[in-house]
């Protein structure tokens, strides 16, 4: 008993962790953005401010079931992908006292998926409210990621053929035996990836879901209180999450926390950087853009990963 | 510590002290004002280093900001607005227009007095005030936001029937949902 | 007598029952197709544990029936749907005319369904592949609307598959001297048949239409969204399957488990087919979705979604590694179960509201909640999403195909499968979510009747989303029966040839487990400050839309999608086809005016055909 009691202990810190970094890393990039407009910005833990401000909201609103699911299944797939995903390096000696979780049950393919489940718990609630802006902020969603999926896959394949194995952990073993990281060993499936990570973080100039401009902030459009509370935890978490897998996939993954704040940021700030210096794209063009050069890059990654 | 918490719980001093450090603001761009609120938000004077940010949709909002006079026909959509945020909500009225009517003291199709239609907060006056001047009302606001007065919603829930009989009194093609609690 | 003989006879007497009783009355022949199904299903479950043969010769002709566990998983698939399909059909064909015809029809199509999985010779293979046909043929033209437009293709294609098969067939006889299909095996094992590639690409050829597998799928979405939903359902879910049947038997044991493999020519030749087979499949499955996620009624999207879907299976099957195969025939019991639902719920839609055009129809969550429910279910299956048993069947495939070394042909069903969570969106969102309509306000749940087998079917997604071990072992039996040895499965654990696995059980509890923190959290905070509030009441800059105004975005739903991908979608094969067709019109026109009228003429053709055949078979021989 003694065991499932530190599991559950272990998997609390994990989403802890993971919401704090999340939200955090968010409240970092707020500031920054504020630096390099000239202006003061806002503290860094805003987003925790912003957080507490929404979840004690008095009153709230939804538009029926789905609505009212719709942050669950966010959430929902954050702590499921959290609890799958290796955060730390399975060598280390955090990992095995705190952080095993249930990393030993699921691998890459599986963990695709269920990053998508939010997403479609997402897509359903925004459905349900009738406001057209969400729908078509959905829509826009879901072409892009048909779009940025494409480059990702090719990577993903390629990391798999190359150690033949599927699973996470093992992928950050063979890493850390042959002393090389994916990055260096594969760069071109690295910098597909990276292309296909614009993608996934939705800054510009991939912030077409949102688009407050002409979207009035698209899917969450109807969701305030603690509804657009609850997303936001779960959005930290999964950015939080999609870096950590990332740092795993080609990085040689992290033995310490501190290892992996500093591997997570340096990734984080690729696409919002990109964002300081990019406008919007329209959708088309955006999903043009990720079957271009990322999809190239992607091949090339394949075809070097199969020699 | 009594006083400065205004005998207030302590959570309840927590939740006052993030929705004072949170301001999502709801810019409904009527009248002059509305020129005036990029400058707020922007790099001079940086209203989002005291946690105002903007908001997309009223679902989302925590202050509606009435930037200037209001014809009759803008009145409707703004009780539509104002309706739609959710508690606690603040509403902060720009300009001489909306306390007395300002130059449009007399105009056919403005209405004078915002007070008469929804509940207001804060007003900042001037013939635009400037973005100091703006900022000055939200600190206002933040304030009684800490001291737990700002009670914008209740007023509003409290007093409906006076707020609806003056309401309906300008808008003549009165055509809104049911307002339920 | 024989259970697997009075199966058929039940269901062709059934048949003649169905449209006699229809002289009657027209409510009659759904109770009486009802009861029929359901004493041929009762048989079935009550007998096919043991052991079955049958074989007895007419006309000189020696004909085999035989259960084996290959045939048992099918017929499992064919009568578990066909049952809830003949009780969801009472309510729903309720006002229909015609239904004499129809239920006749539909059950001689389950009855020769499963008259071609028990065949064990070629010459019943056909005869009942014929009726099959013919019967499913005459309900898409049931309602003697859209024949020329619906009814010619499938009648088109199906005519070629079935020349091609019939070639294949008469080519096996005139080599081994017997229609017995257990011959035919032996002979392949003893590399005995001279064209074998000829005949199996026959076969396959044959096969691939029913699976409507690219470029023979061109009759599928026209017939399918023109039958009854209670009838697409088994057409979609089983008879589809007939194909995948036969390729399974041509594949893997014909290809794989030949014995020939060391014969060099014959395993190039066989592992090309293969090869082009999978992309086959792979094309089928990323062109159809992207048509699937362009149409605006629901039945056509989904009949363009099962092409997809059979797509994946085709590629299982082709690769032939044992996960592949797994995957294959998992995907072919899932899509039966996910589809059948889906045809019921949109069905139930077009019932209770009278059309499937989704641009017209909007919210109708609150009006039809079990409808939703199933749709919901059927939907995340069909998507792959954890944790229902969709996702079981996608995870095989993919793992199969990267641990077999199919590096971009994975990248095409992920493509694929990514684009197919666009059309799930829009079928779920065109029916089901958006601001509700005026005009459908009236609209009530379907009956009982039509409801429980949706919601069977839905249920049966979620419990195999974390057991498919259930389905996994009637499949292991039937892979043995194809000629692979132990077959390993687990009840909830899926691993690869690399040692790498899900554990599904983990999944579901941890997803239930965070599901309902959320939901307590959610629900019972702040609980008296929440309210629901209707569709109409949403920020639209303040400006209310009236009772008869619906904003629900509907129209050019994905055209962003459409303008990114606007090169795949400017090759038609239908245009193909038709100039084919109008080519071979203008050839037809030519050879009027052979046919002068004059005798003489006439015998010099003769003479001449002789002439040529006699060339002809010479080089030949
Ligand atoms: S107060 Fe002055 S600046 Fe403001 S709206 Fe009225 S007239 Fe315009």
């Amino acid at each position: 008993m003694e065991g499932i009691g530190l599991k559950i202990l272990g998997a609390l810190l994990t989403t802890i962790m993971a919401f704090a970094v999340g939200m955090t890393y968010g409240g970092i990039t707020r500031k920054l953005t504020a630096r390099v407009q000239n202006r003061v910005g806002p503290t860094i833990w805003q987003n925790f401010i912003d957080l507490v401000k929404l979840q004690s909201k008095k009153t709230n609103i939804y538009h029926g079931v789905m609505g009212h699911f719709a942050p669950m299944w966010i959430i929902t797939a954050a702590m499921t992908v959290l609890m799958f995903i290796p955060v730390l390096h399975p060598n280390s000696t955090w990992y095995s006292t705190w952080f095993p979780n249930l990393t030993f049950h699921g691998d890459l393919i599986f963990l695709l998926y269920m990053m998508v489940f939010g997403s479609l718990g997402m897509a359903l609630g925004a459905g349900q409210t009738g406001n057209p802006n969400s729908a078509i902020g959905v829509t826009r969603g879901l072409s892009q990621m048909v779009g940025f999926e494409i480059p990702f896959v090719l990577a993903l394949v390629a990391l798999m053929v190359q150690y033949k194995t599927t699973s996470i952990q093992d992928i950050m073993a063979i890493q850390d035996q042959s002393g090389v990281w994916m990055m260096f060993s594969n760069p071109f499936s690295f910098l597909a990836a990276l292309f296909a990570s614009l993608g996934m973080f939705r800054y510009s100039p991939f912030d077409i879901v949102g688009a407050p401009a002409e979207l009035a902030s698209g899917p969450v459009s109807e969701f305030g209180g603690k509804y657009l509370g609850v997303m936001m935890t779960g959005g930290s978490i999964f950015a939080f999450i999609k870096l950590t897998l990332y740092v795993d996939l080609f990085m040689g993954g992290a033995y310490s926390i501190p290892e992996l704040l500093i591997k997570t940021f340096a990734l984080y700030m690729v696409p919002v950087f990109y964002g300081w210096v990019s406008p919007r794209y329209r959708t088309e063009q955006a999903i043009r853009y990720f079957w271009g050069w990322p999809t190239a890059l992607g091949i090339l990654g394949v075809i070097i990963a199969v020699w | 510590m009594e006083n400065k918490r205004n005998s207030q719980t302590i959570a309840e001093y927590i939740k006052n002290w993030s929705r004072k450090h949170s301001l999502f603001i709801m810019a409904y761009g009527t009248g002059c004002g509305a020129i005036e609120i990029p400058a707020t938000l922007t790099s001079r004077y940086d209203a989002e280093r005291l946690g105002i940010r903007g908001a997309a949709t009223p679902r989302q909002a925590d202050v509606l900001l009435i930037t200037g006079y209001l014809a009759t026909k803008t009145l409707k959509r703004v009780i539509r607005v104002y309706e739609q945020m959710q508690d606690p909500k603040y509403v902060i009225a720009f300009g001489s227009c909306t306390i007395n009517g300002g130059m449009y003291y007399d105009s056919y199709n403005t209405i004078n007095v915002l007070e008469k239609y929804i509940p207001v907060d804060v007003y900042i006056n001037g013939c635009m005030p400037r973005p100091e001047a703006v900022i000055a009302g939200f600190q206002q606001l933040q304030d009684k936001i800490a001291r737990g007065e700002a009670d914008n919603g209740t007023r509003y829930k409290e007093n409906l029937e006076w707020y609806r009989a003056n309401q309906h009194r300008v808008i003549k093609n009165w055509r809104m949902p049911d307002y339920n609690w | 007598m024989n259970t697997l003989a009075l199966i058929i006879l039940i269901f062709f007497s059934g048949a003649t029952l169905a449209y006699l009783s229809s002289l009657i009355s027209n409510k009659l022949p759904g109770w009486v197709a009802l009861l029929t199904t359901m004493t041929g299903t009762v048989l079935f479950y009550m007998s096919f544990q043991n052991e079955q043969a049958l074989s007895f010769s007419i006309i000189g002709l020696n004909l085999e029936w035989a259960l084996d566990n290959y045939t048992i998983l099918f017929a499992h698939i064919i009568f578990g749907l066909g049952i809830l399909a003949s009780l969801y059909s009472v309510q729903y064909m309720q006002n229909k005319s015609q239904q004499g015809s129809f239920y006749a029809n539909f059950l001689l199509s389950i009855g020769s369904m499963f008259g071609i999985i028990i065949s064990k010779d070629f010459i019943s293979f056909f005869i009942f592949w014929e009726i099959m046909t013919w019967s499913s043929f005459l309900i898409v033209v049931w309602n003697g609307i859209g024949f020329r437009k619906n009814g010619i293709w499938y009648m088109a294609m199906s005519a070629i598959g079935a020349y091609a098969m019939l070639t294949a067939i008469v080519l096996i006889n005139s080599e081994i001297g017997t229609y017995s299909l257990q011959a035919f095996f032996n002979a392949v094992q003893e590399n005995a048949i001279d064209n074998l590639m000829l005949v199996s690409i026959l076969l396959l050829i044959g096969f691939a239409v029913k699976a409507a597998l690219m470029p023979l799928h061109i009759w599928a979405p026209r017939a399918y969204s023109n039958t009854p939903a209670s009838y697409t359902s088994v057409f979609s879910g089983a008879l589809s399957k007939m194909g995948v049947f036969g390729m399974g038997l041509v594949l893997i044991r014909v290809f794989r488990f030949s014995g020939l493999q060391d014969n060099f020519d014959y395993a190039l030749v066989s592992q090309f087919t293969s090869h082009v087979l999978a992309w086959l499949g792979g094309i089928t499955a990323a062109i159809a979705t992207l048509y699937a996620l362009v149409q605006k009624d629901a039945k056509k999207l989904l009949a363009y979604s099962s092409i997809a879907q059979l797509g994946y299976i085709v590629i299982g099957l082709a690769i032939g590694t044992k996960l592949a195969v797994m995957s294959a025939l998992f995907l072919a019991i899932m899509h039966a179960v996910f589809k059948g639902a889906l045809f019921m719920a949109v069905g139930a839609v077009e019932r209770q509201v009278g059309t499937t055009d989704m641009t017209k129809i909007s919210g109708l969550i609150r009006r039809m909640p079990w409808t939703f429910f199933v749709t919901l279910v059927s939907i995340i299956a069909l998507a792959g999403v954890p944790p229902l048993s969709g996702f079981v069947g996608k995870w095989m495939l993919y793992e199969a195909l990267i641990t077999n070394g199919n590096f971009f042909l994975v990248v095409v069903v992920f493509f694929s499968s990514t684009a197919a969570f666009l059309y799930s969106y829009r079928i779920l969102f065109g029916l089901f979510l958006g601001q509700e309509e005026d005009d459908t306000a009236h609209v009530k749940e379907a009956p009982a009747t039509m409801v429980i087998p949706m919601v069977i079917l839905a249920l049966f997604l979620i419990v195999t989303g974390t057991y498919p071990g259930i389905v996994f072992e009637p499949i292991a039996h039937g892979m043995e029966y194809l000629g692979f040895t132990d077959v390993t499965w687990n009840m909830t654990v899926l691993s690869n040839v690399w040692g790498d696995s899900v554990n599904l059980q983990y999944v579901s509890t941890t997803i239930g487990v965070a599901f309902m923190l959320a939901l307590i959290f959610l629900t019972f905070k702040g609980r008296k400050g929440t309210r629901g509030v209707s569709t109409k009441d949403i920020s639209t800059s303040g400006e209310i839309p009236l009772e008869h105004e619906n904003l629900t975005f509907q129209l050019d739903f994905f055209k962003p999608f459409e303008r990114a991908a606007a090169p795949l979608y400017k090759r038609s094969i239908t245009k193909i086809y038709e100039d084919v067709a109008n080519g071979l019109e203008a050839l037809f026109d030519f050879t009027r005016k052979i046919y002068t009228g004059n005798g003489q003429t006439y015998a010099i053709y003769v003479v001449a055909f002789l002439v040529t055949l006699l060339i002809v078979v010479q080089n030949m021989l």
